[in-house]
């Protein structure tokens, strides 16, 4: 039943076009409380970078670590977590649209309600977390073009990683009623682990940053890609994400089922 | 083909049975207990295209899982659903370009934006070309006059402007039938007479066939010509409005006035409110020939005024809505006597 | 000017009797406090976490940079590990003032409030101190508990330490209060005065939390000394895993003396700011 004579990804590219121009409409009502956040979250930033700084500069490396790697993690986590929520601003109100029963207007509507409900919402202070990566890049020696297309990428690729690792979580709610604090766990452990160094984490740990806290991909690997400007590996990175989106995919449209079953617990009639 | 088909629907849901205390929680845990809830039990009903359908029933009674069933929101636990000849929950996505809905807390505009940038984007979630989508917005807006209002951030609106709104929104991409939950709750009259009006409209301009839920009375009354009364998951009354008034309760009330006081004690009939001059009765036409009421009244004086009157639809539907089981609502709606005993 | 303020509580200020009822008022409202935590787990178990998570984090950061040498500064690895738990149990435990204050002034309690100024206050000393008390506690049980896996044997080996430490952390949290309370206050003329508590916690962060003073560079380590900041995470710390006598003791009385400054630069925001309210009408 298409109407508008485009093919339907076309229709779906059109539709992720006008939410987030309606977005960014909404967000432009805030201008103030915007220009706060962002603030707020270049302090935490700057805060960071200091600390790292003073204790780099009396130990001379963290973990094989130096100055320019963290500042890179950094960078890669904050401008993907920072895409993550422009596009897919409802990533972690999945949870609470669906308790809410807000899930049925979706629902209703003739697009896929995983996408449609994600890009509903874009988060106003993550614009600064998007910039941030770039900010830091400016300060770092070795940056030229090739280098920023290659970060873009990259940040592209863990932009996805976070989005599905995120909105798996909140999908939870299907099954558990309330994952509000799994999830609030999962994103602080994924942030944490994103931003250190990988190297200080024991051996017996790291199988995690490569499975259900997937660091590794949105930093580790991206940091030793992004140094060595090792093009090959980009593909795979992307191969991965969309391994990750496959699985939140999926994961949403089981609970999906039971959720129109009905028998969920606590359902609403 | 009937625009909505629905046969032996039914849904149960299993709930698991909680009890209090740690003890009964461990045991959930290891030999979890389910209750099996019946919300819907053997609905059928069909609908034809352009009619305007009035879907009843008190709280619990299976009116919100029914139309879940319909827009493919809940898969029914058996039975069959036809929407526009679609399954509703197989094809969803396709089912949605065809059917409009406004939900009462559910809204499809964003808040913050005013409802132009909400139109606009439902333009691209309905696929609606943009030479359509202009010439209807522009009939909507012209129709249902929220031209002031389209540049205003839904916030800011009130109850009435947005209900407006909303439901031209849920035009935009020529539905053929609309799904109505409560459109108008807590507005005032002069909103509720406008909103009542351009419902009718779409009825008859439009030839869309509507499904609207409600607990106004004269919603029920001023737009649709046919209700559905759902009562303990089953349907107990499937009727033209025409005959739910006149045929469901045998009730009549009369009411005369006198240009000089006189005894309105009528044998077998009392008034149930009476002055010098003046009375009210409820007379059970199964009991009493109203010909013969009406003649006694007469002849007890001089008539000023004589009024006789059909029992509310409020009552009607009271009575029914308060019937304690199916078989109780079922005999409430026949009134006992006359059709079925 | 007494060391410990004492809240409104009747009698004179500094005589035993109220500062009895005061130190049992707190035991109290922060036993009840312990207890509504522990009924309610979920709502605590964020600060809990990412206590946790913070702790075996750094803790991981100084294994590693220990691995290469033994000492730095005159911390060991161990020693920078309770550091670290000592300053963070402060930092956690003492840092919800600002958002329930604020909270409380934008709710517009303050016009019934205002009629006894000395009282506002106190109030919201009283009404914020139990639970902020409470927090620590559980904050500190974890704390030790990970300390114990992560870090080495517990540092503190004396009861005069012991005192030191319990009595700097004290401090620290009166320190915290006024100094949120006054930049709450200043909701009183900016509303969006959310930033400068933000510029206050990094900073608090910075200057003694995530590293001592004593690793910062000579010029800003000397310059932190004339500011509050070490004084809410540095001290304590300090107390736990390099104490001697003489320098707790020198290190406690500036802790009070910032206390006592930071209670009175309280009462001249606060008057400040009522004569604003009262001239705008409420």
């Amino acid at each position: 039943m298409d109407r508008s004579g485009h093919g339907r990804p076309a229709a779906y590219l059109h539709f992720l076009a006008a939410a987030f121009s309606a977005n960014l409409q909404a967000v432009a009502e805030y201008r103030i409380s915007f220009l706060i956040q962002v603030f707020g979250m270049m302090l935490n930033n700057a805060a960071f970078a200091a600390f790292w700084a003073v204790l780099i500069s009396r130990t001379g490396s963290v973990g094989g670590y130096g100055f320019t790697d963290v500042m890179v993690i950094w960078a890669l986590t904050s401008t993907s977590f920072g895409i993550a929520h422009v596009l897919w601003g409802n990533v972690r109100s999945l949870g609470s649209i669906i308790q809410r029963g807000e899930l049925d207007v979706y629902l209703l509507q003739p697009k896929d309600p995983f996408v449609n409900v994600l890009a509903s919402r874009t988060i106003v202070s993550a614009w600064g977390d998007l910039a941030y990566g770039y900010l830091v890049l400016a300060f770092l020696p070795g940056t030229g073009p090739e280098r920023l297309a290659l970060f873009t990428l990259l940040a592209l690729g863990g932009s996805l990683i976070f989005a599905s690792v995120f909105s798996a979580a909140e999908s939870l709610t299907f099954f558990l009623g309330n994952a509000g604090s799994l999830s609030q766990a999962v994103t602080e452990f994924l942030l944490s682990f994103s931003l250190y160094p990988e190297t200080i984490f024991d051996p017996g740990m790291r199988w995690l940053f490569y499975t259900l806290l997937p660091s590794g991909f949105i930093a580790f690997v991206p940091l030793s890609v992004y140094r060595n400007l090792d093009w090959p590996l980009v593909p795979v990175l992307l191969a991965v994400a969309a391994v990750y989106a496959a699985g939140a995919y999926g994961l949403f449209r089981a609970g999906l089922r039971r959720y129109e079953s009905g028998n969920q617990v606590g359902t609403r009639l | 083909m009937s625009v909505i088909a629905v046969e032996g629907l039914s849904k149960t849901f299993r709930t698991r049975v909680r009890g209090e205390g740690l003890g009964s929680s461990l045991r959930a845990l290891v030999r979890p207990e389910y209750r099996a809830v019946p919300a819907v039990r053997d609905v059928s009903f069909s609908v034809e295209e352009g009619e305007v359908v009035a879907f009843l029933g008190p709280n619990g009674a299976g009116k919100s899982t029914t139309i879940k069933m319909l827009t493919g929101i809940l898969t029914p636990s058996s039975g069959r659903a036809r929407v526009l000849g679609l399954d509703p929950c197989k094809d969803r996505t396709r089912l949605a370009m065809g059917i409009g809905t406004v939900f009462g807390q559910k809204s499809q505009l964003w808040f913050h934006l005013p409802p132009s940038d909400s139109f606009r984007l439902l333009g691209a979630i309905y696929e609606v070309p943009p030479a359509d989508l202009a010439r209807r917005r522009a009939d909507l807006v012209e129709r249902f006059g929220i031209g002031a209002y389209m540049d205003v951030p839904v916030r800011k609106l009130s109850l009435g402007e947005r209900i407006r709104c909303e439901i031209a929104a849920s035009l935009l991409h020529a539905p053929r039938v609309l799904f109505l939950d409560e459109p108008t709750i807590g507005l005032d009259v002069v909103v509720k007479r406008e909103i009542r009006a351009l419902l009718g409209e779409l009825r008859s301009r439009d030839g869309v066939t509507i499904f609207l839920t409600s607990h106004d009375i004269g919603d029920i009354e001023k737009i649709c010509k046919r209700a559905i009364i759902i009562h303990h998951g089953a349907v107990v009354v499937d009727e033209s409005m025409k005959t739910l008034k006149h045929r469901a309760l045998a009730r009549k009330y009369i009411g005369v006035k006198y240009a000089r006081p006189v005894n309105l004690d009528l044998p077998g009939l009392p008034p149930v409110k009476k002055t010098e001059d003046a009375g009210s009765f409820v007379v059970d036409t199964r009991k009493h020939n109203l010909q013969d009421v009406i003649r006694a009244l007469v002849n007890l004086g001089e008539v000023l005024d004589l009024t006789v009157e059909d029992e509310p639809l409020e009552d009607i539907i009271a009575e029914v809505f308060g019937g304690r089981t199916e078989a109780e609502a079922r005999r409430a709606a026949r009134a006992g006597g006359g059709l079925e005993s | 000017m007494s060391r410990r303020p004492d809240p409104a509580d009747g009698g004179t200020p500094g005589s035993p009797g109220t500062l009895a009822s005061a130190l049992r008022k707190y035991a109290t409202a922060a036993l009840v406090s312990l207890r509504s935590r522990l009924a309610y787990p979920t709502a605590f178990a964020g600060s809990l976490l990412t206590f946790g998570l913070f702790v075996f984090v750094f803790s991981r950061i100084w294994s590693a940079v220990y691995s290469t040498q033994a000492e730095i500064s005159g911390y060991d690895r161990a020693g920078m590990i309770w550091y670290f738990i000592v300053a963070e149990i402060s930092i956690f435990g003492f840092s919800r003032f600002y958002s329930s204050l604020s909270e409380d002034l934008k709710g517009g309690q303050v016009a019934y409030l205002l009629a006894r100024p000395y009282g506002f206050t106190a109030y919201h000393f009283s009404q914020a101190m139990g639970p902020a008390l409470g927090d620590s506690l559980v904050l500190a049980g974890e704390g030790v508990l990970l300390g114990l896996l992560l870090g080495g044997p517990f540092p503190v080996t004396s009861a005069l330490q012991g005192a030191a430490l319990v009595l700097s952390l004290l401090l620290a949290a009166c320190l915290q209060f006024f100094l949120q309370f006054a930049i709450a206050m200043t909701a009183f003329w900016i509303e969006e005065n959310a930033a400068i508590f933000w510029i206050y916690q990094k900073l608090a962060l910075i200057l003694g939390t995530f590293l001592p003073l004593e690793f910062l560079p000579p010029g800003a380590a000397a310059a932190a000394r004339w500011t509050p900041f070490p004084y809410l995470s540095w001290a304590p710390a300090r107390m736990a895993v390099a104490w001697n006598f003489g320098d707790g003791l020198k290190i406690l009385a500036a802790q009070a003396a910032w206390a006592a400054a930071a209670a009175l630069l309280c009462r001249a925001v606060f008057a400040a700011g009522r004569g604003k309210i009262t001239a705008n009408g409420g």
